[in-house]
């Protein structure tokens, strides 16, 4: 199945234009700016799709380690902040940009990189669709939290 | 280590633990040299959203990424980072900031500019069919050719967003370096209001500001005033002005008379503007601002919602364009003395331009040459609060093509809307 396919069935499944029907409950967040998360017991579901408006990205590195987050904008106009980004192929992506070899010997921050060239082939797509996903509450912290399960447009190696 | 600092560090602490008890609510708080991740209180997940924590609740943009390599990641380590980033950064206190300290926080200038049309392009004479207008009446009566009509994907968020991004790009700052928009727009009725919602569809920092102005017509220069004032409080800051209007959605109703209706067109356009802390490497610098109301001849243009939701509209065309046209001529008259530079020596003039016919009838009255008026109306139609703003980046493009792109041009802007709100400004 292609992914235009894909994303054509994906609008079939449980999709929501705003924040509230996303999950079935109420969102809250502890920060401005942070990510939100539902009360365990009051999601009718653990998984949607919505469509996006915008996007932007960020991206924190430690040590070796690299985390992906981003901003969506729902068709609502509604905003969703500091969503880790878990999709294995865009964290895979991301991954070969930072480790691919540059003919200059420095290379582009990859979080301007995802901002510039990479949102710009983002918004030019014909759709622009994510699925975000409740992660699993931890013991006694009474949180889900939410995670951008997939995010379509798929990069591709091209887009390197 | 003095009072101060002592203070400074005990605040950096505090702050630090509340960041990371917000993570661990159920968790006794760990000691201040303890590593985080390394006992297992968080994961890198975790880590991150204590980051972010802090970046919210001290305005540190980026806090703490990249993460030093064999730094602990614990509440002191934290708290050194952010006083690290305060030492990096020293507070700046209004009108002390580095444009303030070399020229007094009163420059302000445009470092990037953009504008979208509306997608579809409409002749004169589909226009004149479709608003039951005598033939040639739009073409040969108000000289427009064309009309730029926004699609049915398109509004005053999709055309302003597009308009906002270009500036940005041009002025290679990226979006949540924004500390502020200003935004205007006639045609956009609903609520949340068009900052706040173009504030989200532009996904600027929460921690920055977004604020309506009004004006119709004149909107732009109202906001770019607006912008230049927050600017001179705050010279360290980056504004971005909007102005957006689809006027074909909201004026396709029965009781808007089809003269009006046919003269306008959709668009939009942004400005990011700083504060001027050097002597170059900026497209112009945003001189003094008038602005006034004649209500004498307010009633040549009216428009109200009716009960039910339908626009009616009060429009008496050529009362409407003698009272523009003179006073334009006025606000030109009035910039001459603000800058002390004759018509003759401006380079551009970007006018509000309810119809190309009024141009024309202006540039004769007022003595100056067609061609150093970004002509829009002709091929896009009033653009209401966007006419100015589309004009004024057509003639900052313009200039970069001349030979000595680096001198700023001298640029008078002038509009007149509903009211008759005006104002005016120049730019050099």
């Amino acid at each position: 199945m292609g992914e235009v396919e894909l994303v054509d069935m994906l609008h079939k499944a449980e999709v929501s234009a705003d924040l509230e029907k996303l999950f079935g409950c109420e969102l809250h967040t502890d920060t401005p700016g942070g990510n939100a998360w539902v009360d365990p017991g009051s999601a009718t579901r653990s998984i949607c799709g919505c469509e996006f408006k915008n996007i932007r990205f960020r991206v924190f590195q430690n040590a070796g380690e690299v985390n992906l987050r981003a901003r969506l904008v729902l068709q609502s106009g509604e905003t969703l902040n500091s969503l880790p980004l878990v999709d294995r192929e865009w964290r895979r992506f991301l991954s070969d940009f930072i480790h691919r070899p540059s003919e200059s010997g420095v290379s582009p921050a990859p979080e301007g990189f995802l901002n510039r060239s990479i949102w710009a082939k983002l918004m030019r797509a014909p759709y622009r669709f994510a699925r975000i996903g409740l992660a699993r509450g931890k013991q006694m912290e009474g949180k889900c939290w939410l995670m951008l399960d997939s995010l379509f447009p798929q990069p591709n190696a091209g887009w390197l | 280590m003095s009072p101060s600092e002592n203070q400074d560090e005990s605040r950096a602490l505090e702050l630090s633990r509340q960041c990371v008890a917000s993570k661990l609510p159920f968790h006794a708080l760990p000691g201040d040299d303890d590593d985080l991740v390394e006992k297992g209180l968080l994961d890198s997940m975790g880590w991150v959203d204590v980051l972010i924590g802090v970046e919210s609740a001290t305005d540190i943009r980026d806090f703490g990424n990249i993460w030093p390599e064999g730094r602990p990641k614990s509440i002191r380590a934290l708290a050194d980072t952010i006083r690290e980033a305060r030492r990096r950064v020293p507070e700046e206190k209004p009108g002390e900031g580095p444009a303030a300290r070399t020229l007094g926080g009163s420059e302000v200038s445009i470092g990037g500019w953009g504008y979208a049309l509306g997608s579809v392009t409409v002749s004169a004479d589909q226009i004149e069919s479709e608003c039951a207008l005598p033939p040639n009446k739009l073409r040969d009566g108000a000289g427009i050719r064309t009309l730029q009509i926004a699609t049915d994907s398109e509004d005053e968020l999709t055309l302003g967003q597009r308009a906002a991004e270009a500036a940005l790009e041009m002025a290679e700052i990226p979006s949540e370096k924004i500390d502020f928009l200003v935004a205007t727009s006639t045609t956009f009725l609903n609520l949340p209001s068009f900052a706040a919602s173009l504030h989200s569809r532009l996904l600027l920092r929460e921690t920055s500001g977004a604020l309506d102005v009004g004006g119709a017509c004149v909107g732009l220069i109202y906001s770019l005033a607006v912008a230049k004032g927050l600017l001179r409080v705050a010279p360290q800051e980056v504004a971005l002005v909007v102005a957006s209007e689809v006027h074909s959605r909201r004026l396709n109703a029965p009781h808007v008379p089809g003269e009006f209706r046919g003269l306008f067109g959709d668009a939009a356009c942004a400005f990011v503007l700083t504060s001027a802390a050097d002597g170059g490497g900026h497209a112009a610098r945003l001189g003094d601002f008038v602005w006034g109301c004649s209500a004498t001849f307010a009633s040549s243009l009216g428009a109200r919602m009716a009960e039910n939701a339908g626009l009616t509209v009060q429009f008496k065309g050529e009362q409407l364009a003698h009272a523009a046209v003179t006073q334009m001529d006025r606000i030109l008259e009035i910039l001459e003395d603000k800058s002390g530079r004759p018509r003759t020596e401006v380079d551009y003039f970007a006018f509000h331009q309810p119809n190309p016919r009024v141009v024309e009838i202006l540039a004769e009255k007022a003595k100056i040459p067609l061609e150093r008026i970004p002509l829009l109306s002709a091929t896009g139609g009033n653009l209401g609060s966007a006419t100015c703003g589309v004009s004024l980046c057509q003639a900052l493009t313009d200039h970069r093509t001349r030979p000595n792109p680096s001198q700023p041009p001298l640029i008078f802007m002038a509009a007149v809307g509903p009211g008759l709100i005006w104002g005016g400004a120049f730019l050099n």
